[in-house]
């Protein structure tokens, strides 16, 4: 047996039964779910009819249930399910939900709260004021540790390949921190000018706002900042890692290469890249248009990788990877892309004015593009590159520019707003054509098509048909080829495995190439596929790379593990209402026969980058902006840390799960949620504490001090319109304690109770009640019928007045405070299997023999201590707490005596 | 002052967006929420939010006594940490 004693819930009902049957000696285990123990007590003001201060009661009790040698606290962790055995003692599974922070590192300085980018509103103050992602629960917190909330990876985090933490730096730029944004994007990437621009964005793509009015335009927030650091002048706020003596040699400086270089400098390794062009940057550098692209950005992304001592030898071609190994480096990484254009296999291809579209595109963003002034071109293919061929060639100055390919314009691999642009700058397009020849002698004089009948074959397979008979020709003086790209790989063949399309065969988890220091990532390995994919490429193998160097083990399943994904429509539930905020345009420019390369696409504007922010959602409640981590003096927050489940056995159990408040907007007649100065009694409970969300008791709707004061008693009890006939019991007593205090804080304020009758059984209670009225609360014996607002945010209260011969009465107040009852909390039904703890016909957990023993249930050995059973206020509840104790202790002695 | 009312979740997630213009509208000196809400052109029970967040996390502190109207007057403070 783990613990003779399992108790659910940390309210004083949970503490005082914890700490009576650790004071017997026995060996209690109290799960809370929240992140501090002390329920709703410690979050009051003050207590009746004592006026004692709740915080300076319940801390100490606090402290005393943590700190207890017979007491284990799990805060922040939830009972899934509770079997009975056979022998009276029950197993337990429990969720221990991850707090994101060592609890034994954090010394609770809050500079994480204080830094954190994401507000929420702040349950524990009863929602009056917000909170932080990071946030410690309230200040007289036990354990006083940070948390996290963190439900999941928000989606543009999650479906970034690169590995990009894209809801954080949009949470950044939303505070205004554009520089911390940059470096954010730097964790992962140097390229962030060239992501900002060229990378398709498919963070965008599963944007929860894009259900909505549309996606929050993650990649240009990214542009901004690049655009903005760079600008700036500011230095590379990121340093080289401490060095460790290993060289590392990467072969090709394409997105993929360049990232890795870049981590693996970080870690300290020295890096030497080799390329085989004229400049860095692979694609970005040679081949993807100045129009989208411009070089300058790409000189400036890979300006970071050379500033933090990364050295790129140009114009070098690799062919032997075996001398590098012989040149004294301890690790090698083929990160070569597909510099290699298909190959149309028709007659006529051997033509001069046959061009592979990448050597178009190269000579063309070197500024040494070929003359097609006045020139007749056709671009064949449908993807990326052939559009982006065809749109180069209308700016280079060409006569017309046909692109033909087999697909049909629905099942082009180019994306749709790209085969849209393209056309608007007067491309042609010829869709589900062949090529049958390339027609002319010494030069091309025209393409003869064939109509293309299917792409796929059955199964889905790339495999055309044709009609024969159906053909056109179209004049022409250049063809450009652009129907796919393949690795450049045979000089590595007797080294690394390839695989029929000449991609090299490497372990997809680590990269690492049969020769074990020779590594191999981004398109060589995967085919054509996007710059950022093949940043997130770089970014494993670097980290691969730097195990095998310090003789670690690989962790492939490891790296870059993200929480599960959280929904779209899970977030939009979080809401009840979303206010419209349209998505801003393209920003695109799209001229008919462009004749320049300037960038198509306009920057966004700060008050744009403002707006859009704006409208992230925070799906994942945690940007993952880091600001925390970096902050954190104790080193204490580990963002990896992950649920865990824990069995455990048990002889007893209390069930001290405490009840809920009714909530006010059930009654919509008072206006709750609507009305800005309609609060509810929890809500003037905080306002009245010492550690309040404002400075003083004010108005809600704008921070005017209240003088005239309505509290409505009953709000939600004693009330079948809402289904629940009960007395709450607290709620007369509570709003008699807030008369008195309030006028304390506010002498100035008058203080009206509208109330059906006042219930005040219980030691000095009605005392208390006299004395309020001594003190001048008017009582008002009548119902509530409805709340009206003003213009000015007063209310007015119609009413009858039944002491008055009934009359409707109507009378104004500047803050109303609905006297909410109580709730089950119907958490506890799903503790046991069905049926098995049984509930009262209120919901609350039934005491199957109340009279005579309070505190038991349906299930033997399980008892129910405080408000779980009914509502109760805390005297009550500590003596409640004190009979289920009494009885679960009995029920561990029973079993003991059986064993 | 009959207004829309927005989810409290997507006022409060306001705060760090409206922080800028807030301490800009109280750099000349203490303002009430109300000033602060004619000044940014938005309604006073989400600037509520705003203020009394910032007041939590020490961007903004009160005037020791409420004026004839009852309005606190807030004012920027000098902040630790950004
Ligand atoms: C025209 C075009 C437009 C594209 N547009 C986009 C876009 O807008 N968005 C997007 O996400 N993706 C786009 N892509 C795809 C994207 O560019 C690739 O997915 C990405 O660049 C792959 O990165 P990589 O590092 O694996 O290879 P590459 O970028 O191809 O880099 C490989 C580098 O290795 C060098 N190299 C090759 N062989 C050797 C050798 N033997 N020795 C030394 N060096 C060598 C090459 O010169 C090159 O510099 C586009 C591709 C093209 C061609
Ligand atoms: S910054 Fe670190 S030590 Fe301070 S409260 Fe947060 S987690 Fe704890
Ligand atoms: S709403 Fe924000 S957090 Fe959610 S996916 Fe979009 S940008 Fe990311």
């Amino acid at each position: 047996m783990d613990y003779d004693v399992l108790v659910i819930g940390s309210g004083i009902g949970g503490m005082e039964s914890a700490l009576k049957l650790g004071d017997m000696g026995y060996r209690v285990l109290v799960v809370e779910k929240e992140a501090s123990v002390g329920g709703k007590m410690i979050l009051l003001s003050k207590v009746f009819p004592t006026l004692d201060c709740a915080s300076c009661i319940s801390t100490p009790k606090m402290a005393a249930t943590i700190h207890h040698p017979n007491i284990t606290v799990r805060t922040y962790a939830e009972v899934e399910r509770i079997q009975r055995r056979q022998d009276g003692t029950f197993s337990v599974s429990i969720r221990q939900n991850p707090r994101f922070v060592d609890e034994a590192a954090c010394t609770g300085c809050q500079l994480c709260e204080q830094a954190c980018t994401v507000a929420v509103p702040d349950q524990f103050n009863a929602d009056l004021v917000s909170r932080r992602a990071a946030y410690i629960p309230f200040p007289q917190a036990v354990p006083k540790k940070a948390v996290i909330e963190r439900p999941g990876t928000s989606p543009c985090t999650f479906d970034c390949p690169a590995g990009i933490k894209a809801h954080g730096y949009v949470s950044l730029a939303r505070s205004g921190e554009y520089e911390k944004a940059f470096n954010l994007v730097l964790e992962s990437t140097p390229l962030v000018g060239s992501l900002g621009r060229a990378c398709f964005a498919p963070c965008e793509d599963g944007c929860s706002r894009g259900s909505l009015e549309g996606p929050v335009p993650i990649r240009r927030i990214k542009r901004f900042v690049a655009d903005t650091h760079y600008q700036s002048e500011l230095p590379l706020g990121v340093e080289p890692g401490s060095t460790t003596g290993k060289r590392v040699a990467i072969v090709g400086s394409g997105p993929a290469g360049l990232t890795a270089a870049w981590q693996l400098r970080l870690l300290g390794h020295e890096v030497k890249i080799y390329e085989a062009g004229p400049v860095a940057g692979g694609a970005l550098g040679l081949t993807i248009p100045n129009y989208r692209l411009p070089s300058e950005v790409v000189a400036e992304d890979v300006g970071n990788v050379t500033a933090i001592g990364v050295e790129i030898e140009l114009n070098h071609r690799v062919t032997d990877l075996g001398e590098l190994s012989d040149r004294g480096f301890d690790a090698v990484l083929v990160a070569t892309g597909t510099p290699r254009s298909g190959r149309l296999g028709v007659e006529g291809e051997e033509l001069p004015q046959v061009v592979p579209s990448l050597d178009f595109l190269e000579t063309s963003k070197l500024g040494r593009g070929m003359d097609v002034s006045g020139k007749r071109v056709v671009v064949v293919g449908g993807g990326n590159v052939a559009i982006d061929a065809a749109r180069s060639a209308r700016r280079l100055g060409a006569l017309a520019v046909t692109e033909v390919c087999l697909e049909g314009r629905s099942e082009m691999p180019a994306f749709d707003w790209e085969v849209d642009e393209a056309l608007a700058e007067g491309v042609q397009l010829e869709d589900g054509w062949g090529i049958a020849r390339v027609q002319g002698q010494d030069r091309v004089e025209g393409i003869e098509l064939k109509r293309c009948t299917a792409v796929f074959d059955a199964l889905g397979r790339f495999h055309p048909t044709y009609d024969e008979s159906a053909r056109q020709s179209i004049a022409c003086d250049l063809v450009v080829v652009a129907i796919g790209m393949g690795p450049d790989t045979e000089s590595f063949a007797p080294l690394l495995d390839r695989r029929g399309n000449g991609t090299l065969a490497v372990d997809p988890g680590t990269l690492q190439s049969r020769v074990p220091k020779i590594f191999a990532c981004g398109d060589v390995v995967d085919g054509a596929t996007m710059i950022t994919t093949a940043v997130g490429q770089g970014r494993r193998a670097a980290h691969m790379i730097d195990h095998f160097l310090n003789s670690q083990a690989f962790d492939p399943e490891e790296f870059n593990l993200l929480l599960p994904r959280v929904e779209a429509q899970d977030v939009l539930r979080r809401q009840k209402t979303h206010s419209r905020k349209d998505a801003l345009g393209s920003g695109k420019e799209l001229v008919l026969d462009p004749r320049d390369f300037h960038e198509i696409e306009a920057p966004l504007s700060e008050a744009e980058v403002h707006y859009s922010a704006g409208r992230c959602l925070d799906c994942g409640v945690c940007s993952e902006c880091h600001e925390c981590v970096n902050v954190c003096p104790a080193d204490a927050i580990h963002l990896d840390m992950r649920p865990e489940k824990v069995e455990t056995e048990v002889a007893a159990v209390v069930v001290s799960t405490g009840f809920k408040l009714f909530p006010a907007d059930l009654k919509p007649q008072y206006g709750f949620g609507r009305f800005k100065n309609v609060i509810t009694g929890m809500q003037m409970d905080r306002l009245l504490a010492p550690t309040r969300p404002f400075n003083t008791v004010l108005r809600p709707g704008d921070g005017k001090v209240p003088e005239r004061i309505a509290y409505v008693m009953c709000t939600g009890s004693r009330d079948q319109t809402v289904g629940n006939p009960l007395c709450s019991r607290i709620c007369c007593m509570y709003s008699i304690k807030q008369n008195q205090l309030i006028m304390g804080a506010l002498p100035l304020a008058d203080v009206t109770v509208f109330t059906i009758d006042v219930r005040t059984a219980g030691k000095g209670y009605d005392e208390f009640y006299v004395q309020a009225e001594a003190m001048g609360t008017t009582f008002i014996k009548g119902r509530i019928a409805e709340i009206r607002e003003l213009d000015n945010g007063d209310l007015v209260l119609r009413y009858e007045d039944i002491e008055h011969g009934g009359e409707i009465r109507e009378a104004e107040f500047d803050l109303v405070v609905l006297a909410v009852g109580v709730q089950p909390n119907l958490d506890t039904r799903q503790l046991f299997g069905a049926g098995e703890l049984q509930h009262d016909p209120y919901y609350y957990v039934e005491e199957v023999d109340e009279d005579l023993n309070p505190g038991q249930t349906s299930i033997e050995g399980v008892f129910v201590a405080g408000a779980a059973s009914g509502a109760k206020d805390i005297p009550e509840s500590i003596l409640h707490a004190g009979a289920a104790v009494a009885q679960a202790a009995a029920h561990v002695e029973a079993l003991r005596v059986r064993s | 002052m009959v207004v829309e009312s927005r989810d409290l979740r997507e006022v409060i997630r306001e705060e760090p967006l409206r922080r800028r213009e807030i301490l800009k509208a109280v750099a000349d000196g203490p303002r009430t929420v109300p000033e602060i809400a004619g000044l940014i052109g938005c309604p006073t029970h989400e600037v509520m939010y705003w203020v009394m967040g910032m007041r939590k996390y020490g961007y903004l502190a009160e005037s020791s006594e409420a004026d004839d109207e009852g309005l606190f007057h807030y004012r920027a403070l000098e902040r630790l940490t950004p």
